[in-house]
């Protein structure tokens, strides 16, 4: 009992300090969630606007509501309050996520910290306020049909967390040891790093992580952008049942797509390999780098230009036609680009066309570190050169084959989207709709049905993912080696 | 490509199947290699060659009647000006700002005294194998207020977990001896960063910058999905989209024959518009990619056998 009092007494000491953190993380996450947006006080406030977008776009406040000011539902002053509140708690907010920095620091920063966030805690008070009073003044103009006032959420919200924050930040103020002479402004080393790598991390939070909060759109009804999503909407399972019940035939047609091509890739991934290989045996060094310079090129081209070259090739007037005309082999031309005739294996023509002799280079990369004595000793035992290529080159490069096969298979639900969406038209469509274009077609391109579309996407990322690990586990069993 | 060592050139001696095998096998790479690149000659040759004779299919193997009336129409095509400016822009502004991010995301990634550094690396990189999905991804993006603004193109793409493995791993082949030292000297994580890993790391980062430039200039995805109502921000490569739709569409309606004498005539400049605007949308990455190979191959390999 004695003995862990010294411990937790420390602990006590750095408890306010950890929790203070934690507060400035989540006072920092909120800035970016729209529904917890306090500045929007009008319905006709753009709704898909986070505090972070209100803080640093006065347009976006406002776009909306422009109508509004023009035919004099309000005053002028009501938005310019709301503006200036916003601006205010977001500039909170930046203080606080200031001072989280500045906590990670030595006993003079930690202390200096606690006084800036007990300042920015302050200010996003003062900001609450502000958005209130504004609040106070669309309620009070004579057009509440039109200015449709609203309290949000995210008032209460900030405020909590605001005055959380200052209670919490007063209490690490007691709590802290004082500074001795020798302590000076810094921060350790460790930390210095991490404060450095912060930025990024909030970016691919934002964009990596943040889209996560939007699978819930997949339980709801219905979905339109800009409106916010109300609980009476919930649905639960309703589009699971929907996409096994009424869009069953789509989804098995698109699946089966899907799996084909997938599966022609799949049963093709030795190509790159024999490529390279083959490359590797041709005798002069200059004509080699001149098959792979140009053979790598079709990579760098964007499927639009894929498709206008193909356009060019095998429309009515193009080459193909021509070439088939004067061979004498058809009289009248088409454009095989609207015949949905051997589509699958069109499809992967162009993959292969435009893919192959850029995957070939992670295996020309393998040959050349292959051990050269290997070939000499298989010579000196009197192995010709197909047996050379098949008992040393490719033992050599399994392993590579065997990571890219793992991750193909891993993969195989994502075909991507843009090779099919330029290849797709009308007499295309029932073929060459794989997963991520459906995804597409019914989401954003063709219908709208976004919660249908988020549950399609939502399942294929889980089974992805599933079997991206299962992969990995295979990997790690069968060769000892993970892939990821 | 392993460096045949002198035994083997001693011991082995070509026999006459050697010689029909390497004959045979430079036929096959000669013909694949005219495969990739011929579509590009076709349709170049048909950009320079007299309209009317192309729109007869008649230009085939060799320009006839070269002009270059098509690529000076389309200086007069505001849009497309407008759209080719953007898509440089973005690619410049999104490649710098990608490289040094990447670069330097990478630099701080490799020092060992970083705090939480395993689970910080782990963080970045885990987002290359699993994504929300599409939806969520605009719905995101239009909640941060990045759907109709040219910044939509630049900020999300500034992180990129791949390019930065690339360098962690090619920083991580620098000798330590060289940061040491200069911290010794007293320089911070910046001038370290800045006068000495960023130099070294010249192949990797040229590398990352080709990738990041050609991504760049040939999305046309997202410039559809975020831009979709401020067509002042389209990127060249979705205007190219545009016309090829318009074009294929008039083809279908040829071919079903309900069609008036201006349709076929819509159809047959629409035609050559698509054909001109790919082919310079083609002839940067024509010019840059072979002053950029010799630099990136190196770079990849050393990433790609040790990741």
């Amino acid at each position: 009992m004695v003995q862990t009092m010294p411990g937790n007494s420390r602990l006590l000491d750095r408890l306010p300090m950890v929790v203070l953190r934690c507060l400035a993380v989540v006072t920092f996450i909120a800035a970016f969630v729209a529904p917890l947006n306090p500045a929007r006080l009008s319905e006709r406030i753009n709704q898909n606007a986070s505090l972070f977008t209100s803080t640093i776009s006065y347009s976006t406040t406002g776009s909306e509501f422009i109508r509004a000011l023009d035919r004099g539902w309000i005053e002028q002053s009501a938005l310019t309050f709301t503006y200036i509140g916003a601006l205010i708690t977001g500039l909170a907010v930046a203080i606080i996520a200031a001072a989280f920095c500045l906590s990670l620091g030595k006993i003079r920063m930690e202390r200096l910290s606690v006084k800036i966030m007990m300042s920015g805690a302050l200010a996003g008070l003062a900001g609450m306020g502000v958005l209130r009073l504004a609040l106070g003044m669309m309620e009070g103009t004579s057009n509440l049909d039109h200015v449709k006032p609203m309290n949000p959420g995210g008032i209460t919200a900030f405020t909590v967390l605001f005055a959380a924050a200052l209670l919490v930040s007063a209490a690490a103020w007691l709590r802290l040891p004082k500074a001795v002479e020798s302590d000076r402004y810094e921060i350790e080393p460790k930390y210095r790093l991490f404060l450095m790598i912060l930025p990024f991390l909030v970016l691919v939070g934002l964009f990596s992580y943040l889209p996560l909060w939007f699978w819930r759109v997949s339980f709801y009804d219905n979905y339109i952008p800009g409106v916010e999503l109300a609980s009476e909407d919930f649905v639960g399972l309703k589009w699971l049942r929907f996409l096994f019940g009424a869009t069953r035939h789509d989804i098995l047609r698109v699946l089966k797509n899907t799996f084909v091509m997938s599966g022609i890739g799949l049963a093709t991934a030795w190509l790159p390999m024999m490529f390279a290989i083959f490359l590797s045996e041709l005798r002069f060094k200059s004509f080699k780098r001149g098959v792979q310079t140009l053979t790598t090129i079709p990579n760098f081209i964007s499927w639009v230009l894929v498709y206008s070259v193909a356009f060019a090739v095998f429309s009515t007037e193009g080459f193909l036609n021509w070439m088939l005309e004067s061979l004498g082999v058809i009289t009248e031309g088409s454009n095989y680009l609207l015949s949905d005739k051997y589509l699958w294996l069109k499809m992967w023509l162009y993959g292969t066309w435009k893919g192959l002799g850029w995957s070939a280079i992670i295996y020309i990369a393998g040959i050349s570190s292959i051990d050269p004595q290997l070939h000499e000793a298989a010579t000196v035992d009197g192995a010709g050169r197909f047996r050379r290529m098949w008992h040393v080159t490719v033992p050599g490069l399994m392993s590579t084959f065997f990571v890219l096969l793992l991750l193909g298979i891993s993969n195989i639900l994502s075909n991507g989207m843009d090779q099919y969406l330029v290849f797709e038209n009308h007499s295309t469509r029932s073929a060459i709709e794989v997963l991520d274009l459906y995804v597409y077609n019914i989401g954003l391109g063709r219908g709208s049905n976004i919660p249908l579309a988020t549950l399609v996407g939502m399942l294929k990322s889980i089974i992805s993912v599933t079997l991206l690990f299962a992969a990995n586990r295979a990997s790690k069993s069968l060769r000892g080696e993970s892939i990821v | 490509m392993y460096k045949e060592g002198r035994i083997l050139k001693y011991m082995y001696k070509q026999s006459a199947g050697d010689h029909v095998f390497n004959i045979s096998n430079a036929v096959f790479f000669a013909l694949f290699t005219l495969l990739c690149t011929f579509p590009i000659y076709y349709l170049f040759i048909n950009t320079i060659s007299d309209n009317g004779l192309v729109l007869a299919g008649k230009i085939n193997l060799f320009p006839e009647g070269v002009h270059f009336k098509n690529y000076t129409a389309l200086l007069n095509v505001g849009a497309l000006k407008n759209a080719a400016v953007i898509s440089v822009v973005r690619t410049v502004v999104g490649t710098v700002c990608m490289v040094l991010s990447c670069a330097f995301v990478g630099y701080l990634i490799t020092q060992q005294q970083m705090f939480a550094r395993k689970i910080v690396y782990r963080f970045i990189i885990i987002t290359m194998y699993f994504n929300a999905g599409l939806i969520p991804w605009f719905v995101n993006m239009s909640m941060l207020g990045l759907t109709n603004n040219f910044w939509g193109y630049i900020i999300p793409a500034v992180v990129q977990p791949f390019n930065i493995i690339l360098i962690k791993t090619y920083i991580e082949s620098i000798p330590k001896e060289m940061e040491e030292s200069a911290f010794i000297d007293g320089a911070g994580y910046f001038t370290v960063f800045s006068r000495i890993i960023f130099p070294l790391s010249k192949p990797i980062l040229a590398t990352v910058a080709v990738f990041g430039a050609v991504g760049h200039w040939n999305s046309f995805i997202d410039s559809m999905i975020l831009m979709g109502s401020n067509d002042k921000l389209y990127t060249l490569q979705h205007r190219l989209y545009i016309y090829l739709q318009q074009a294929t569409n008039l083809e279908r309606l040829v071919q079903g024959g309900s069609v008036t004498k201006e349709d076929i005539e819509a159809a047959l400049s629409s035609r050559i518009n698509s054909m001109t605007v790919a082919m310079v949308s083609v002839i940067p990455i024509l010019m840059v990619y072979p002053l950029m190979q010799r630099f990136f191959q190196k770079g990849l390999m050393l990433g790609a056998v040790k990741g």
